[in-house]
């Protein structure tokens, strides 16, 4: 791994208001997590399934918010190379752009990382702290669909490397989060057969917890799918990168 | 002699059918600015990436410092070759300062190394300026710094005047110069001749993706025979009698003749004498360096 090249790939973060929309991902999912069990007439915080209220709000708030902004991070740190004549300086260096791709990945990576993870823990303590939920989380559940949902966020912000990378115009890569967002929304009323053909239909299936009957239920979660998932993205994003390394300039 | 730092054996790139570049053999002594001539579309770019390895050739090989320049070799060999390739390069939302330093963390060079380079270029009081608030001159200046941060033995620049006013082309003359004087080969390219022929000591001139010419500027003016342009009495008979040899009639009532060489000159001479036609002077016809590298490229959609 070339580390030069990832703690550049920090640097070019700088003024690029990454840290900002980070937050706004955070903070908007945090909202819509709590506005859903603020909203339910039936949740209780002293209720066995009170967990389950906040995590059917992460549930629908990730899928939600995620895929656009992780396609405009994607845009925005892909695009300056295109700007700035950066896979020519780079190429020229040594760094051909599969691994300039690469290297965005895993600083992109961290970051999405990071903010999944974060997200994650926020909910969790504000639920103990400012709903106050009383009885003990299931944090094998948690834990489980914030394994989920980092996989997909890592395979969206991967294809939207490469597809930033490929396509000189932001404007589609944009057009794909929007349309990511509403498949990612829209593939919880599809059969489950559906949801696999895309990155996005997985936060369908990845659901934890939703409303049913009179009260937030969890649901089980997909590992083998999340782990297919991640396995056939880690083979594509390997060899689309190396071609990349061998297109001409 | 100089020893050659940059080879190329019968070097071609085709796209399907169509040769871009087409058995080129370059030969850049080290030490010198070898200026690349060639109009627009004729090959310049192409031949330079494929001296960096950027695009693979379609057949032909590329030596440089002594060794083949192949994507196993191309890495190590880059670290002693600076570039600028197309548009200079630049991250508009860093500062100058800032792209300085992604340069040298890639590359793994030291401070000084950068501060030498930013002071080569003359940028050291704008290295705190966001760099879409440079001008094109200073884009330039900048994308040449990163070049040579990391201290090359060759320089490679693709149409560095592109855009520039005629101070920053002056400028940039200038700092070819200043390179040449420390040891660095440089080559330039450029569609016009004029804005590199004072500062190169070698040119090579491509057209339609072959070499046309390539050599010292001596050799370009020697290698282009001027007309022979004749004062005599009666210009439109002597261009008559003179037809076999292309001659024409100029506007000052002259007759010019292209391509004699002195003995044929000799015998054009005779024949207009023979002919009753009296002859007042003979000259070659001065020509630019403009002039030939036009007519080596044939006008070249210039």
């Amino acid at each position: 791994m070339n580390t030069r090249a990832i703690a550049n790939e920090f640097a070019k973060m700088r003024h690029l208001r990454i840290g900002l929309v980070t937050a706004v991902m955070i903070l908007a999912v945090l909202g819509l997590s709590l506005y859903t069990v603020v909203s339910s007439p039936t949740f209780s915080p002293e209720a066995p399934s009170a967990w389950n209220g906040l995590l059917a709000g992460m549930s629908l708030g990730i899928p939600l918010i995620f895929p656009l902004l992780l396609a405009v991070l994607a845009s925005r740190q892909t695009d300056i190379e295109h700007q700035g004549n950066g896979w020519l300086l780079q190429a020229t260096s040594g760094l051909t752009p599969g691994g300039v791709c690469r290297a965005k990945f895993t600083a992109l990576g961290l970051v999405v990382a990071a903010s999944t993870i974060g997200t994650s823990l926020l909910v969790l303590v504000t639920g103990k702290l400012l709903v106050g939920i009383i009885p003990p989380v299931s944090f094998a559940h948690w834990a489980g669909f914030t394994g989920c949902m980092l996989v997909v966020n890592l395979v969206v912000l991967a294809g939207h490397i490469l597809v930033s990378a490929k396509v000189d115009n932001q404007l589609v890569a944009l057009g794909i989060g929007i349309l990511g967002t509403i498949l990612a929304v829209f593939s919880q009323g599809l059969p489950d057969v559906v949801a696999h053909l895309t990155p996005w239909g997985y936060y369908a299936l990845a659901m934890a917890a939703d409303y049913q009957g009179t009260g937030f239920v969890a649901l089980p979660l997909p590992y083998p799918s999340a782990a297919a998932l991640a396995v056939v993205a880690v083979v594509l994003f390997t060899i689309i990168t190396d071609r990349f390394d061998h297109q001409e300039a | 002699m100089s020893s050659t730092i940059v080879a190329t054996e019968n070097l071609t790139k085709r796209y399907g059918s169509r040769a871009v570049v087409e058995n080129l053999n370059l030969a850049i002594p080290e030490g010198a600015v070898y200026g690349f001539l060639g109009p627009n579309g004729s090959g310049k770019s192409t031949t330079m990436k494929m001296l960096l390895s950027l695009i693979q050739p379609t057949s032909g090989n590329v030596e440089i410092m002594g060794q083949p320049m192949t994507r196993d070799t191309r890495r190590s060999l880059l670290g002693d070759i600076g570039s600028l390739i197309e548009a200079p390069p630049g991250y508009a939302h860093l500062t100058g300062a800032e792209n300085m330093r992604l340069v040298q963390r890639l590359l793994g060079l030291d401070r000084q190394q950068i501060d030498s380079a930013v002071a080569t270029v003359r940028l050291q009081d704008q290295m705190d300026k966001k760099v879409r608030d440079y001008s094109l001159g200073m884009k330039q200046r900048l994308g040449i710094a990163m070049a040579l941060a990391r201290q090359p033995r060759l320089l490679i620049l693709d149409e560095p005047t592109n855009g520039l006013d005629p101070a920053g082309i002056e400028e940039m003359r200038n700092l070819l110069r200043r390179l040449a004087g420390d040891g660095v080969t440089v080559m330039v390219s450029s569609h016009l001749l004029g804005e590199i022929d004072k500062t190169a000591t070698m040119l090579g001139i491509l057209s339609g993706g072959r070499m046309i010419f390539q050599g010292t500027r001596a050799e370009l003016t020697a290698a282009s025979t001027p007309d022979v342009v004749i004062t005599c009495s009666d210009p439109q008979a002597a261009a008559a009698t003179l037809g076999s040899f292309n001659a024409r009639l100029t506007q000052d009532h002259e007759v010019a003749v292209p391509g004699l060489d002195d003995r044929q000159t000799a015998g054009v001479v005779a024949a207009l004498v023979g002919e009753g036609i009296g002859v007042y002077g003979v000259a070659r016809d001065e020509q630019s360096l403009e002039d030939v590298f036009m007519h080596l490229t044939a006008g070249g959609g210039l």
